[in-house]
């Protein structure tokens, strides 16, 4: 890890080819995403076989919170940073002016209340307007990188995206699990054509289930033509989950080769370890706890819904039905386990590398769009579960050509 | 990876490795054994549907037996659907049935499932000869003697003999399988080698760990000029270092030259290990690049700061973590040093790092044990060893020779020796004499 410094002596300029980063967050504890993402900055993090040191200081810190088990303090009284009350003078460390040359903006973990869909209020979009307002009085902008989704709104995820334009600054987010590890190692050709696409993930909305979006969305963004938006959503829950396959909304078979690609199946494999076809029959609609559908129509006419199979298996898999294969592809998202989460390593790599680099490695219209997607299935659901025409989310990106996932 | 057993218990499952003919080392001298060549034979011709006979020390939860087994009879996730095999298990040995035994849940959900009260009968099922056209032997957990040396007696050597005997006496053999190592007793593993090439039969064996995914990606490129091999595991002596030790033979075995065998076992434990480690009391600094390569494709590192996460130890700060390491060095024939760090408490996954000549850079990946992480209920990396087992049956051929086995347990059994004795390294004329050839393709799972 970097050197020790007192923190008075915190500069205002940077040691020849430094970055300064400024980190601001809801809370910094162990596990939390501030300590896991944070960390990679402070002690490095393992890439390609090597562990890497960016030539980042993190300068300074906000924390929205600090419960019992806080670490902010620990954190920037051993290696030599401030903890600010504002994000604002945690942008400008203390002084006048914008005095960092990247910000992170974690607003993940802490006491939050919900909305009536169940959305965490996390102030992510509060956070970032703050740094935006000082961009804006300051006239300089930096790097931000957002984690997880832009905002439980799509309309301020919107605002977020449209400020990075406004002010020009390089502007990435989202979920770890479209850069982690894939079994097996592939991806959606580029350019290939989608017939459908079934992805089965776990645990609570509103946070998992964005990360499962996320991930799908990272793959199908791939597909020929480009991403053209979503034009129509719905969301049902419970046995509506089953019809919603035997009316044809979703497929069986992808649902089946997505579960092939699991790990963890639950149900019988827990009580005596015996593996299982549970996209035959019915045990899986035995097994399921609250199960959901998220069925999705992109603008191109694409299909593809997300499955939230808790009681069914503990880990994100996809299958994509591609045009002149026989056989799905499918995948498993790898998330390694606690506290090492090799996957954090992975996206903080992305962050340093914009740092470096002052550019993105993917849109974050990608992470604007599965926000929209995610409300408006949220909003399907409170609704009567009846599909929600989505004209609002015609969003066009183009998908790196390169594939970003971790695979060296 | 065995949640379940008792410690120092090795564990679950896994192993693999192959075999084709087999060769009678040291008595018979050098045999260049050739992956291709192994095959016999009449009695090994497919048929339709293969009948299989499991031999197995227990079938409980996470067992061995359980987690391979169960994959001939559930089917199992491959290449992206439910895969069931074109194989019938059709009868069943299980040596012991502790609380927790599911023979009979097996039994009556798998109607042509029989279980027999010895192998003879299993293999011949209940007539005067072998009516089954494949073997599986699964000799791993169960309640058997350690030993003083810390060597676990699982009767590994005593069913492949029966299994023989039946061959013997029905003037016919069918391809075996024979999970983890041969034998704790090296003379019963060289034997079982020796009988499978007299009696003409595809025979295979090891761990799972040379053929379950790789992250990233790696395989040692053919005829590769290795200069040095380095495998950081972790896990109990004769238990899951034969896990590493076959991580470290699947990639250096594939090295110029092929496997040339291994003339002298060196076992280094406590401070002589991190001396061997630091440049500054005389350790490799290249050995140490690679161990530290290791340590950052692990996804089970023990942070040295407490409430941090994810850091990377000093080597002071690893000692402290790692109480009890070892370090297997293997001297081989032409020259190569291949090194097997046991790092219980500091990892807790296998990986491994190799420098090539004229490439400055180091390549290292981890062999990853799905199934075995918390929140994870299927140890899937039996998947690829039961493909494998499956395609030997199918085919009448080893996917990949069973001299590295062979190998793996003669290093194994003298670093077991050299432990108790406290001495540090013998010579290992036996294992001079294993030479083979491993399939130019790669044999762990891609897709």
């Amino acid at each position: 890890m970097r050197s020790r410094k007192p923190i008075d002596d915190a500069p205002q300029s940077p040691p020849a080819g430094r970055k300064r980063l400024a980190i601001v967050t809801t809370v910094w504890k162990y596990l939390s995403h501030a300590q896991h993402m944070g960390d990679r900055f402070l002690v490095g993090y393992p890439m390609d076989g090597a562990w890497k040191k960016p030539a980042i200081d993190v300068v300074s810190l906000y924390v929205d919170q600090k419960p019992e088990d806080d670490q902010s303090a620990e954190r920037a009284a051993t290696f030599g940073f401030k903890v600010y009350p504002t994000i604002a003078e945690a942008l400008r460390q203390g002084g006048e002016k914008l005095a960092v040359d990247a910000v992170l903006i974690i607003g993940e973990h802490g006491e939050y209340p919900r909305n009536e869909k169940g959305q965490v209020l996390y102030p992510r979009y509060e956070f970032f307007k703050q740094a935006a307002d000082v961009f804006e009085a300051d006239g300089r902008a930096v790097p931000v990188f957002n984690d997880k989704h832009l905002s439980y709104s799509f309309t301020k995820a919107k605002a977020m995206v449209d400020a990075s334009k406004r002010l020009n600054f390089p502007f990435l987010a989202g979920s770890s699990l479209p850069v982690t590890w894939r079994l097996p190692s592939v991806d959606l050709p580029l350019g290939a054509v989608v017939e459908d696409a079934v992805m089965v993930g776990v645990g609570g909305s509103d946070p998992m289930d964005y990360h499962a979006l996320e991930a799908m969305q990272s793959v199908l963004e791939r597909r020929r033509g480009g991403e053209t938006g979503v034009r129509r959503v719905q969301m049902v829950v419970g046995d509506a989950v089953w019809k919603a396959a035997d009316d044809g909304r979703w497929s069986r078979e992808l649902l089946g080769a997505a579960l092939s690609r699991s790990d963890s199946l639950q149900g019988l494999s827990v009580q005596d370890g015996r593996p299982q076809a549970l996209a035959e029959g019915d045990e899986i609609a035995r097994i399921a706890q609250d199960p959901a559908a998220y069925l999705i129509e992109y603008v191109d006419g694409t299909r593809a819904t997300l499955l939230m199979l808790n009681g069914v298996l503990a880990d994100y898999n996809l299958a994509v039905k591609v045009q002149g294969r026989p056989d799905p592809l499918s995948m498993q998202f790898l998330l390694p386990p606690t506290p090492n989460v090799a996957y954090s390593a992975q996206l903080m790599d992305k962050v340093v590398r914009m740092i470096e680099t002052g550019r993105a490695a993917y849109p974050v219209e990608r992470t604007m769009l599965v926000c929209g997607m995610l409300e408006s299935c949220l909003d399907s659901r409170m609704n009567g579960q009846t599909p929600l025409e989505t004209p609002h989310l015609a969003v066009r990106y183009e998908s790196p050509r390169e594939s970003l996932f971790a695979r060296t | 990876m065995d949640a379940n057993g008792p410690e120092p218990d090795p564990p679950l499952a896994w192993t693999r490795r192959a075999a084709m003919g087999a060769m009678a080392v040291g008595a018979v001298g050098v045999a260049r054994a050739r992956a291709e060549a192994a095959q016999p034979a009449a009695e090994a011709v497919p048929k339709p549907r293969p009948r299989i006979a499991a031999v197995a020390t227990c079938y409980y939860k996470t067992s061995h037996g359980q987690g391979i087994i169960d994959r001939f009879m559930d089917g199992y996730g491959w290449g992206g659907k439910h895969h069931r095999p074109a194989i019938d298990v059709v009868s069943l040995y299980v040596d012991q049935r502790p609380k927790g035994d599911l023979t009979d849940e097996r039994v009556a959900r798998h109607p042509g499932l029989e279980v027999y009260p010895t192998i003879a009968e299993a293999l011949t099922r209940g007539g005067p000869t072998l009516d089954v056209d494949g073997v599986v032997l699964i000799g791993e957990h169960g309640d058997y003697l350690r030993d003083d040396r810390g060597r676990m007696h699982y009767p590994r050597y005593e069913f492949f003999k029966q299994v023989a005997d039946v061959f013997r006496k029905s003037g016919r053999s069918v391809p075996v399988f024979n999970d983890k190592h041969l034998s704790w007793n090296w003379e019963w593993a060289k034997e079982m080698v020796a009988t499978s090439r007299e009696l003409n039969f595809p025979f295979l064996a090891g761990s799972s760990l040379p053929v379950t995914w790789r992250i990233p990606e790696y395989e040692t490129p053919t005829d590769a000029p290795i200069e040095e091999a380095v495998c950081v595991g972790y896990g109990g002596v004769d238990s899951y270092d034969f896990h590493g030790l076959e991580s470290l033979q699947c990639f250096v075995e594939r090295r110029r030259g092929g496997e040339t065998g291994v003339r002298a076992v060196e076992v280094l434990r406590g401070a002589d290990v991190w001396k061997a480690l630091d440049p500054a009391q005389g350790g490799s600094a290249r050995t140490k690049a690679l161990f530290d390569a290791c340590l950052c494709r692990s996804f089970r590192l023990t942070s040295p700061m407490e409430g941090y996460g994810n850091a990377f130890p000093t080597l002071e700060q690893a000692s402290k973590i790692a109480a009890d390491p070892l370090l297997y060095r293997l001297h081989y024939n032409d020259g190569l040093v291949g090194s097997l760090f046991m790092m219980s408490g500091l990892v807790a996954d296998f990986t491994v790092a190799l420098k090539l000549a004229a490439d400055p850079a180091i390549h290292s990946t981890q062999l990853y044990l799905c199934g075995i992480s918390p929140n994870q209920t299927l140890p899937n990396f039996f998947s690829p060893l039961a493909n494998h087992i499956e395609a030997m049956f199918l085919t009448g051929k080893a996917p990949y020779p069973v001299e590295r086995t062979l190998l793996t347990s003669g290093v194994l059994c003298t670093a077991v020796d050299l432990l108790a004795e406290k001495r540090r390294l013998a010579e290992t004329p036996d294992l001079a004499a294993i030479t083979y050839q491993a399939p130019v393709e790669s044999q762990y799972m891609r897709s």
